[in-house]
């Protein structure tokens, strides 16, 4: 097969060609018909039971995305002005298409229960209109800390921050919304600061952004790789190809994963970024080892056909242990994930495919001339071919320290992989100058947060919630919850009746507490009805038939940590003291359904990581036939992953979701450099049938090849560092570590192995085989 | 010649303003006899009233009460006093009110499991009466005065001849900002009422679903609520609907909340 894929490729280049063409143009017709996601939900399958539980309590509470809108103002924020200001802003906000009108949170819309003339009582909005002067502004301030439902939600108790809640319909919407919202506040705000945050509006707007930065991080990566392999080989004909081979990779695999109808969700997003470098690795291979032939033959078929022959089965096995890398996440539980790893897999393949054939075309069709100048070009001598023979001789001096280093890369690894602290948050995917992370920041300082979860109570007996031991049993609850600092406020049904209750005594504050009887209790809630509330704010609070009820828990902080706090703070409120019969407490929220994808994802992928790391051992043990050669190949990308992984641990820079999907591909990438080494390794001694011979040789050629390697893939990311999303500053890092890593692993360590157990690892191909085992270091 | 075009052309405009001016004449007419006709039947009237309230999912929530009115002047000063009954965990829930039509409404309120009267505030004539799709201004009704009123057409409405009156709030109002009345010719009752926002999108439908003739006096006993943009709606029937039963004023009197005037609430 090898064979006749190079012979057709150079007896038919045009064709060949044009029939990759083709498919490209297939593939690349599908682009209009793709479906972009960015709902981070939609990392959890459709039927997972946070989900569906979050959307049922969304459907019985009537509850929708919220986007936040803070105005600080340190001098207090309580004066006529302002709030007349926030006013018009709350009236114009109303007006926008996808705003829940009824359900917005603001000064002007929600309602106060108070004492009205002649000791009524009266629940009317906080600010029926604009007002006039301080007293009144004084007032509104003095009602909201007053008011359980109210206070540290809508406004800061210093007074210096207000807060307006702004439900959805569609969490699609917030960035448009947000951005009309920017719109209105800058039209009448004053010198008070606007902020607006809320994770909907993190997570939309990290979509829209996202695929802003591909389309600059994925064509700058392929500029500055196209430099370098310019800088390389300095023949713009001669490297065209890898790149065509990478362009075309990208577009089959997208083209296939729209085809297939599959949307492009924030890891989708991330396939060209993913597939390029593994694209071009191939192509360098090729090309390096066709120089070196070249120059040897000088005949352009023979050359080729000799290339490929070297590099067929590592070129093979390489692309096969990628694939297998990502192939592996579709055992995730996350489906963006599979998705993604799936058609990276694929595109992995492709590329080794059309490097296969590509590449032998267009070297065809270019000019003997051409091809004469490129091969004359020497390369022995490079900055990068002497830095080679500093590691060369470096290796072979040192060995031992080489390996003691390495087990204590290992020994230091292990104790910083134990430090890895799990945590995400989609808000800080922005960098701390984005001004969602500012907003962000700005009002969980000031006020009761911007983060919503809820935890429910539910029953199956109507009227369950108006008990009296249920009431009080969420009291407890909220006093128990209220106690962790990132809890900024919690509300309930348990706030509307008490607070009723407190008026309907005159303002009593000896009456602010649960009612003995379940009558009174449901006639609380009526009066509350009677005296005109609303009972759409009483239904976000329990369902109309009072079988259940939710607390709406508002955090400070977003992280998956604080919020799994929150979580099991619930957990042991409950162990410790039983729920009142026939109710059950859940979580619902968004922060909170977060934590769930995100514990799916580091347990999936920790199994993706083990699944691909034991087949890839067995490929190489089958590749290399040998237990020892598959143990040492694997020596580079364990240490890889390692390392990058205590880094982080040391570091503390938490394991989030593009960190945990980066694993599959440090495996991926790392394999490489060990299969070319070991491969060619014993390809050259079984010619040779001397180590030291092959230990020269193997830093010649493929030792310049992953050199090279090292540098495009590396440096090709660079890019990336710049972007404004944190996660692909991370994944360019990645690549950047896994690059180094590996590279220096696999051109230290195991030349410093081969040194050592020279004897054992190249004996059957020279000596007999009955001759006894034993280690013993060469004298060098 | 000219003077002729001139004087032609003043005459026809002036016809056309004093057409105008006399519909809408007739539309203010139409919307206060439907008033009269909806709204202050007899001089009192009690019924016992069934409202079920059903929300956008379709579960429902059943109130019951008895209703007394006693009207002091037609179109003007009226009294209520409503008993609850359903749920039962309100029944003998008891409220009045005391419809001034000056601005000055008065409710109270008796909460029988503190034992407590309370007066609540009567100021927002558009929040929602226990907690249904209707407000305090649809139990009572809407003084025809509040609006200007403007006469559309004459139509059919499922076989009944009707007037369309369109009624813009003279000064702003949170309720609506434009309501489209279906007038009943004959009896005057409002067959259809839709309400819209300020955005001009529709926001609840009244809808008069049975009309019986009691005692002389067109009465609607069954009435449905729809509120558009929210999904729920309520449906409210009359029983035993009887007027003029002889109430006494003296009956709407804070007393008689915590104890209910046993001749008519049984």
């Amino acid at each position: 097969m090898k064979n006749k894929l190079t012979h057709i490729s150079l007896r038919f280049p045009w064709i060949v060609i044009g029939l990759a063409v083709a498919v490209t143009i297939f593939f690349a017709v599908q682009f209009p018909k793709i479906k972009i996601d960015t709902d981070p939900q939609n990392m959890l399958k459709a039927d997972e039971p946070a989900r569906l539980f979050d959307a049922k309590v969304k459907e019985a509470f009537a509850l929708h995305d919220m986007i936040a809108v803070g105005v600080v103002e340190d001098n207090g924020a309580f004066r006529p002005d302002l709030l007349n200001r926030i006013y018009k802003i709350t009236a114009d906000i109303e007006k926008l298409d996808g705003v829940i009108v009824e359900d917005i949170l603001a000064p002007s819309t929600v309602d106060d229960i108070k004492q009205g003339s002649g000791g009524t009582m009266v629940i009317e909005p906080l600010m029926g209109g604009e007002i006039e002067t301080q007293e009144q502004a004084d007032y509104i301030l003095s009602r909201i800390k007053s008011n359980p439902v109210l206070r540290g939600k809508l406004a800061s108790d210093d007074g210096k921050a207000i807060a307006l809640f702004i439900p959805i319909q569609d969490k699609n919407l917030s960035k448009k919304l947000a951005d009309e919202i920017t719109g209105i506040t800058k039209k009448y705000g004053g010198a008070e600061k606007y902020h607006i945050a809320g994770l909907p509006i993190a997570e939309d707007s990290f979509g829209s952004q996202m695929f802003k930065q591909m389309a600059v991080a994925a064509p700058a990566t392929f500029l500055v790789i196209f430099l370098l392999l310019f800088l390389f080989f300095r023949n713009i004909k001669i490297i065209i190809a890898p790149m065509v081979v990478a362009v075309m990779a990208v577009i089959w695999s997208m083209g296939l994963l729209i085809l297939t109808g599959n949307t492009v969700h924030i890891m989708a997003s991330m396939i060209p970024i993913f597939l390029i470098p593994i694209a071009v690795l191939n192509s360098i291979y090729i090309i390096s080892e066709f120089h070196a032939h070249y120059k040897k033959y000088s005949h352009k078929d023979n050359a080729i056909a000799h290339a490929i022959d070297e590099l067929f089965v590592p070129m093979l096995f390489v692309s096969a242990t990628a694939s297998v890398g990502f192939f592996a996440l579709a055992v995730t539980p996350i489906p963006p994930v599979r998705v993604f790893g799936i058609f990276v897999g694929f595109g992995t393949m492709v590329a080794w495919f059309l490097s296969l054939t590509i590449n032998p075309a267009f070297a065809k069709l270019i000019s003997a001339k051409t091809l004469h100048r490129f091969a004359n070009a020497d390369d022995g001598q490079g900055l990068l071919a002497r830095f080679l023979h500093g590691l060369r001789d470096f290796a072979r001096k040192h060995y031992r320290p080489v390996i003691a280093g390495a087990v204590a890369l290992v020994i230091i690894s292990v104790v910083g992989l134990s430090k890895i602290v799990v945590n995400d948050n989609p808000v800080k995917w922005f960098k701390k100058s984005n001004p969602i992370r500012q907003a962000d920041m700005a009002m969980n300082a000031h006020l009761a947060g911007t983060y919503m979860n809820y935890l429910v109570f539910e029953s199956n007996d109507a009227d369950a919630m108006k008990r009296p031991d249920v009431e009080r049993y969420i009291e407890a609850v909220q006093r128990d919850l209220e106690r962790d600092p990132v809890v900024g406020a919690t509300t309930g049904i348990t706030d509307v009746v008490k607070k009723v209750r407190y008026e309907l005594f005159g303002a009593d504050s000896t009456k602010m507490v649960i009612p003995a009887s379940q009558d009174e209790v449901a006639q609380m809630l009526f009066m509350f009805e009677m005296s005109g509330g609303d009972p759409g704010k009483l239904f976000k609070f329990v369902t109309p038939d009072y079988a259940s009820a939710n607390l709406w828990v508002q955090l400070k902080d977003g992280d998956n940590q604080a919020v799994r706090r929150v979580v099991e703070r619930a957990d042991k409120y409950i162990a410790d003291h039983p729920v009142p019969q026939g109710v059950t407490v859940n979580w619902a929220g968004l922060p909170y359904v977060n934590t769930v994808w995100q514990k799916l994802m580091v347990g999936g992928m920790r199994e993706a990581l083990l699944v691909a790391f034991g087949i890839v051992f067995l490929m190489m043990v089958s590749l290399f036939r040998s237990w020892r050669w598959g143990i040492i190949s694997m020596l580079p990308l364990s240490l890889t992953v390692m390392a990058i992984y205590a880094f982080i641990g040391y570091i503390g820079k938490p394991y989030d979701m593009p960190i945990s999907v980066l694993s599959s591909l440090t495996l991926g990438l790392s394999v490489d450099f060990a299969i070319q080494f070991i491969q060619r390794m014993r390809t050259l001694y079984s010619r040779n049938q001397s180590f030291d011979q092959t230990y020269h040789d193997i830093f010649e050629g493929v030792g310049r090849a992953i050199a090279r390697n090292v540098l495009v893939v590396s440096i090709g990311f660079v890019p990336m560092l710049f972007s404004d999303l944190v996660p692909y500053v991370t994944v360019g890092a990645f690549f950047l570590a896994i690059m180094l890593v590996s590279g220096f692993v696999t051109m230290l360590l195991l030349p410093a192995i081969t040194v050592m157990f020279q004897r054992v690892l190249f004996r059957t191909a020279k000596q007999s085989v009955v001759e006894p085992l034993e280690v013993q270091p060469s004298e060098v | 010649m000219k003077k002729l075009i001139q004087l032609v052309s003043l005459l026809s405009f002036g016809t056309l303003l004093l057409f105008t001016a006399a519909h809408a004449q007739d539309a203010t007419d139409i919307m206060k006899k439907s008033h009269l006709a909806m709204y202050y039947a007899g001089n009192d009237a009690q019924m016992d009233v069934q409202m079920k309230l059903v929300d956008k999912k379709g579960s429902e929530r059943i109130r019951e009460f008895t209703m007394l009115r006693l009207d002091i002047a037609d179109g003007g000063e009226q009294k209520y006093y409503t008993y609850f009954r359903k749920p039962a965990d309100v029944a003998r829930i008891s409220f009045m009110v005391d419809k001034t039509n000056s601005g000055h409404d008065q409710r109270w309120i008796y909460v029988p499991s503190v034992d407590l009267v309370k007066p609540i505030a009567a100021d927002d004539k558009n929040s929602s009466f226990v907690g249904s799709d209707f407000t305090y201004e649809d139990v009572s009704g809407r003084h025809w005065s509040e609006d200007n009123h403007k006469f559309v057409k004459e139509d059919q409405l499922n076989g009944k001849a009707v007037y369309v009156i369109e009624s813009v709030p003279v000064k702003p109002y949170k309720g609506f900002a434009k309501r489209v009345s279906y007038v009943d010719k004959t009896t005057f009752m409002p067959l259809k009422e839709e309400y819209f926002d300020d955005k001009g999108e529709l926001i609840r439908v009244f809808t008069a679903d049975k009309i019986d003739d009691i005692s002389g006096f067109a009465t609607v006993t069954q009435r449905t609520m729809e509120s558009v943009k929210k999904g729920s709606k309520t449906i409210v029937t009359f029983v035993g609907t009887k007027y003029n039963g002889g109430l006494k004023d003296d009956i709407f009197a804070e007393r008689y909340l915590k104890n209910p005037p046993r001749d008519y609430i049984k």
